[in-house]
Formats: C-alpha cells, sequence, structure tokens
C-alpha cells in the first residue's frame, strides 16, 4: 500500500538558503521501507533524527531531494495532481499540536466535516448526521459538535482531530507525536481509542514518536531512527526494550521510573 | 536555629472576575518546601499548577486577579513587597523554568548576552567574569562547545540544550527557590532525563529547593521529595513521594497512577 523508496532529504541546499554558505543538512538518508493494510509502523527516534521530516514527506507536504514515495502505487512527487487527489484522500494526519492544527474560530462540527465537504456531495442535514456521528466515535458527544477549540481539553480536541482524520475513511493516517503534549492518563485513553480504531476500520498507521512505550502498546513494526537514518528495524516491538543497538538501548533507558523506589543513580 | 523553611504558601486563594461573578480559581492552597526539597505539583491541566507558580512569583498582579494569602521566601512575605524589591527577587532568589524554552529567550539577541545580562543584571561581576562563569556552567550542563553556543541565537538550539541554558543561569545565580514549570514537557525522552538530572545536580549541589511541576508521575518519581496533587484549584493529597506511590489517598491519585499503557492486542490484522 504504501513503499518508501531510498528517500533522501536535506534542507538548505534548495533555492531558498536559510543563510549564505551553510552547507545542506542531511536529515534523511537512504530511508526505504514498506507498509501493508492494516498495520501500524512505529517510527522511533530522538528530536531531530528525522522522523516529521518523514512523516511530512509521506503526507505529500514536503519534496524530497532524493527517492520516492508510492501509495497505491501512485508516485506522490512524480503523478499529475488529478491521479493525486483520489490518493489523498486516502491519506490523513494528526499532530502533536492538536490547537495548532485546527482553525480557532470554527465548531468541532466544521471541522469534521471540512473533508467531507471537499470530497462528498452531502446536504446539510446529511453532513451534519455524519459528524455527529464520527463525535460519538471518538468517544464524544453530537452536542460537543458546536464548541470551538477553546472549549475542549487537549485531550478532548485531539479526539476530533482524529475525527476530521478517520471521516473519509482513509487507508492510512500519520500520527506525528499524537500524545505527547497530553498527561498520561489521557495519553493511556487517546492510544486505546486509535488501537480500537484501527482494529474495526482497518486502518493503518505510521506512528511518529520518542515514546518507546507508547511505540511498544500500539505498533505491528517498529523502526529506530538516527541521524537521518533507520538504524534498527523490529516485527515485534515488545523486544524492544532488550535491544542491543545502542540507539535503542539510550532511548530504552531514559524510560522514567514508575516508582520511586526504582530510581537509578544517574549515569556517567 | 533549625532549617527554616525556604517557601511557604499559606491560603493562597486567586479569584477572577469573569462577567460581573466571582469565580475562585485557587481554593486556599498551602504548600512548604524546605532547603534543597524538590516538592512535585501535579495534576490536569487546569487544575491550578501553573496559577499557582504565577502567584508565587507575583506575575499575576495587574490582571485583574484578586489574589489572598501568604507566600513566605526565606522568612519575607513577598505579597506586600513593593515592585522593585519584588523584581530584584525574581531571578535572584527564585529562579524559574518555563514549559516553552523557545519562548523564554529573546529572538534578536545570543544566548551569550542575554546570560551575561541576567548574571550581571543580579551580581557586580565584570562583563568577562560574567562570561567565564557563563562558559564553565555551560561546559558542566554537558553542553559540547560552550563557547559556540554562546553565540548561538535561540533558534538555532533544541529545546532541550534551551532548557539546560536556563538551569546554568539558575546554577551561577543560585536562588534560593526555583520554579520549575513542565521544563521537560517539550522534549523527548532522552533531553528529559538530560534535564532531570540537571536540576538534580542544582539541588544537590547548591541546595536549592524546587517547585516541580509536571503532569508527568515519572518525572516525579524520579526527582520529587514530596508531592503535592491539585485537583480544580484545591490540593486534593500532599504526602512524602514513596507514601504517596504506596498508599495513594485520593481517588484522582489513584487513577493517575494506575494510567499506564497495555500491551498490544496479539493477533491483529497485518497482512504481510
Amino acid at each position: 500500500m504504501l513503499r518508501v523508496n531510498e528517500l533522501s532529504h536535506a534542507y538548505g541546499g534548495g533555492r531558498w538558503r536559510g543563510s549564505a554558505g551553510s552547507a545542506a543538512a542531511n536529515v534523511l538518508q537512504d530511508v526505504s521501507f514498506e507498509l501493508e493494510p492494516g498495520c501500524c509502523l512505529g517510527v522511533l527516534g530522538a528530536s531531530g533524527a528525522g522522523k516529521s521530516t518523514l512523516g511530512k514527506i509521506v503526507l505529500g507536504l514536503q519534496r524530497p531531494s532524493a527517492g520516492q514515495v508510492l501509495f497505491d502505487g501512485c508516485d506522490l512527487y512524480a503523478s499529475r495532481r488529478r491521479d493525486i487527489a483520489g490518493v489523498r484522500r486516502n491519506l490523513q494526519a494528526v499532530f502533536q499540536d492538536c490547537y495548532s492544527a485546527v482553525n480557532p474560530l470554527m465548531t468541532a462540527e466544521a471541522i469534521i466535516g471540512e473533508p467531507l465537504r471537499n470530497y462528498e456531495r452531502l446536504s446539510a442535514s446529511e453532513l451534519k448526521r455524519r459528524t455527529g456521528e464520527l463525535l460519538e466515535r471518538v468517544g464524544l458527544s453530537a452536542a460537543d459538535g458546536s464548541k470551538r477549540p477553546s472549549e475542549f481539553s487537549g485531550g478532548q480536541l485531539q479526539r476530533v482531530n482524529i475525527a476530521r482524520a478517520v471521516a473519509l475513511g482513509p487507508k492510512l493516517i500519520v500520527l506525528d507525536e499524537p500524545i505527547s503534549s497530553l498527561d498520561r492518563v489521557h495519553q493511556v485513553l487517546i492510544l486505546d481509542l486509535l488501537a480500537e480504531l484501527k482494529a474495526s476500520l482497518g486502518l493503518s498507521y505510521l506512528f511518529i514518536t520518542h515514546d518507546i512505550q507508547a511505540a511498544m502498546a500500539l505498533c505491528d513494526r517498529a523502526a529506530v531512527m538516527d541521524s537521518g537514518r533507520i538504524v534498527y528495524r523490529t516485527d515485534d516491538p515488545s523486544s524492544l526494550l532488550e535491544a542491543k543497538h545502542e540507539t535503542v538501548q539510550r532511548l530504552a533507558s531514559a524510560i522514567l521510573p514508575e516508582h520511586p523506589a526504582l530510581r537509578v543513580p544517574w549515569e556517567g | 536555629m533549625p532549617d527554616r523553611n525556604v517557601l511557604e504558601v499559606r491560603g493562597l486563594h486567586v479569584c477572577a472576575n469573569i462577567n460581573g461573578e466571582s469565580v475562585a480559581l485557587l481554593k486556599s492552597v498551602d504548600l512548604t518546601i524546605g532547603r534543597g526539597r524538590i516538592l512535585g505539583l501535579v495534576g490536569e491541566s487546569g487544575s491550578g499548577k501553573s496559577l499557582t507558580c504565577g502567584a508565587v512569583l507575583r506575575l499575576l498582579d495587574g490582571r485583574g486577579l484578586d489574589v489572598r494569602g501568604d507566600v513566605v521566601l526565606n522568612g519575607e512575605e513577598l505579597t506586600r513587597l513593593r515592585k522593585e524589591p519584588m523584581r530584584k527577587i525574581r531571578g535572584r532568589e527564585i529562579g524559574c523554568i518555563m514549559q516553552n524554552p523557545m519562548t523564554a529567550f529573546t529572538p534578536v539577541h545570543t544566548i551569550g548576552s542575554q546570560f551575561i545580562e541576567t548574571l550581571r543584571t543580579h551580581s557586580s561581576l565584570s562583563k568577562s567574569e560574567a562570561r567565564d562563569r557563563a562558559q564553565t556552567a555551560l561546559a558542566e550542563m554537558n553542553l559540547s562547545d560552550p563557547s559556540k553556543v554562546m553565540k548561538s541565537y535561540p533558534h538555532q538550539l533544541s529545546g532541550g540544550m534551551l532548557q539546560r541554558i536556563m538551569i546554568a543561569i539558575s546554577m551561577c545565580l543560585r536562588p534560593s527557590l526555583l520554579i520549575a514549570d513542565e521544563p521537560t514537557t517539550a522534549l523527548d525522552a532522552v533531553n528529559q532525563l538530560q534535564v532531570l538530572r540537571q536540576l538534580d545536580r542544582l539541588r544537590t549541589e547548591h541546595a536549592t529547593s524546587i517547585l516541580l511541576v509536571s503532569h508527568d508521575l515519572g518525572v516525579i518519581a524520579r526527582l520529587a521529595d514530596d508531592v503535592a496533587v491539585m485537583r480544580e484549584g484545591e490540593i486534593v493529597e500532599y504526602a512524602e513521594v514513596h507514601e504517596l506511590f504506596d498508599h495513594p489517598q485520593h481517588e484522582y491519585t489513584r487513577m493517575l497512577l494506575e494510567a499506564r499503557f497495555r500491551g498490544r492486542k496479539e493477533g491483529s490484522p497485518c497482512f504481510g
């Protein structure tokens, strides 16, 4: 379904140089992977590893310096606009900052209804019924449709973002740190929702995160990135804590204790 | 004389006037932090954690909020201080680290000039002495190439680096109290651990007391000595950290402690 071939990307090397004389920095180098329907691939790494750039390129938002992104056989950066339009509805996203991902002046109903208005011809009453259903699908109530972003908590607004992402029945959702700004209680609830939607709607996820525990809870497969490269892959994310690779161990050692009695001395 | 508490907050009330109606945002908050101790303040967003910090720093003045209660720092009552002495206390006696390090620095000046300016505002150091202090403090923060960091602008550095620079400033000024409001929330796990480690250094080396606000119980479990749990403007539980994790009293605390990721269900459809 999704195939990423030898993707490389450098910022600053293009037409618009950030500052004179600055060398192009390689943020992605030779990244390749495949993603099957109904599968969740975790992309792990510390900040600056290139995870979000990869997410943007997969979404068709950032043309890579080299390499291909094939979605259902359509090359996102070498196809005609018309062909890509059909692919776009199957490709959705949920980002970390739920507040900046929505127009603060729009109601939840309008936010969730936007992709439906863009792709489907629905009557006003039909649109209202569909957005109401979507709100209930993600654990809110149809009455929340008239609220604006500022009236929701972070966790609730992330549910609105998820409802918008699933509105068109997409095949793949890129989840870029979708739970990182939430407290643990809400992180767990949102992750449960994502797992449930994936199972019932047959969704695929590209789950970008620095949280190894969250990745272990949701992903079927995982790729760990460091300095723009995939340095470790596994088909069994539950084994990540035992991985011998240095980058994975560094992420694993950053997990905080669950109880003060489990404090360990600082390393080094 | 026995060690006096560094911070004592008693009966802190904050009320907002919304459409002619008085709405209580903080309802009688009491906190005490001993010398070199770390008090964790946990609670969901909107529970009043940041408002408590703002009230201690007296940053709520002039916001149309009605603030009552006592805030005593090293025996000195802050709520009745005039503006100028209070300005001297911020930075010198109370250090501050906020959640978003990008907005804590001025984008148009280098880190070095902001670091040196801050040091010289609160001490009688000469410019070159301040520069030396700054470089040493940055090197101790595990920041490689401190002289390059000094010449950098905030946008050229990562969030984790900026938070460690903030702590480095506190290391030089040695305030008796540091208010760290969600200092690692915007950071990834690896950077988070480094920042927590440096906060611990600040408290062990300079006996700085820390008010550590976080919604992450992992951060609290790693660092705090005591914990206050807030909900809807009130402190609903207050205990020594082991006691809190072993015998949580309040239902909300128990809910926080029980929130864990469940393992993945086996046999999920992943066609290959």
